[in-house]
């Protein structure tokens, strides 16, 4: 994924995304840098995509680095919880 | 007016695909209310079992057709809330407390484990004990979970004629 466009459906990610808004998404960050907390990823799970921010990054343990990635709006967000990195399809570039 | 024009742009260049900002379910529809009602009817029915009599130790085949309907009747309003009440609580459990909140209130896994526990026994039973003290696990579970939300609370009297009280935010 290069690049992508997608629309933003959920209130998990509010004040930062509102449902409905739209966010531009890109791999090309993560060729260079490595996932870091507080990026707001674009990831696939049971072919669902799903935008969350990382909140937690744990250290290499055999299986590779894992990725806790959670809703900004925790009053009622369901924690989604550990990802692998080959799971992050991108990085939120830019939110329209 | 230029957001829109720049929405227009880019989708005409890429397609729009959707990205989830929940997980299972919506946010934000959290709430012990049903948990603590569904005890309370539990405590109504057992009331309510318990209240049958009959016109004498030899009651009439109408008489006790009548009886043996009511008390079936009764008896699966009561299951069906035993299981709603754990049904809610589970949700809460499982969805909606977070590690942060089990660190607040560590007794959480206990409480949950004991109303899942009464629940079942006041299912099997007629046992207003049981049930009463059910409920008051619940609550308990309702003030937990407003606390929380750094939300006061109250008790308020609810509508049943077997009494209970509901925990509700201020």
């Amino acid at each position: 994924m290069l690049l992508s466009y997608f629309v933003i459906v959920g209130h998990s990610m509010e004040p930062s995304f509102k449902n409905g808004s739209f966010a531009l998404v890109s791999s090309i960050p993560y060729l260079f840098i490595k996932p870091k907390v507080g990026d707001i990823i674009a990831f696939k799970k049971e072919d669902k995509i799903f935008i969350k921010r990382i909140a937690k990054i744990n250290p290499p343990a055999g299986g590779g680095k894992k990725y806790f990635v959670k809703g900004d709006n925790n009053k009622d967000s369901l924690e989604t919880g550990w990802i692998n990195k080959k799971e992050i399809l991108g990085k939120v570039i830019a939110k329209i | 007016m230029i957001k829109q024009v720049l929405i227009s742009t880019i989708s005409k260049i890429l397609p729009t695909k959707v990205a989830y900002a929940h997980c299972d379910i919506p946010c934000g529809i959290y709430d012990p209310y049903q948990a603590q009602l569904a005890a309370i009817s539990i405590i109504r029915m057992t009331g309510m079992i318990n209240d049958l009599t009959t016109s004498s130790s030899e009651p009439s085949f109408d008489e006790r057709k009548k009886i043996i309907h009511q008390i079936s009747r009764l008896t699966k309003v009561k299951e069906e809330h035993a299981e709603l009440c754990k049904h809610e609580v589970r949700i809460l459990w499982a969805d909606y407390f977070k590690e942060e909140h089990l660190r607040e209130y560590p007794n959480l896994h206990d409480l949950v484990f004991s109303i899942m526990k009464h629940a079942s026994k006041a299912r099997q039973e007629i046992n207003m004990e049981e049930s009463k003290e059910l409920l008051e696990k619940v609550q308990k579970l309702a003030e937990i979970f407003w606390k929380t939300k750094s939300r006061k609370v109250t008790k308020i009297e609810s509508s049943s004629p077997s009494g209970g009280k509901i925990v509700i935010p201020q």
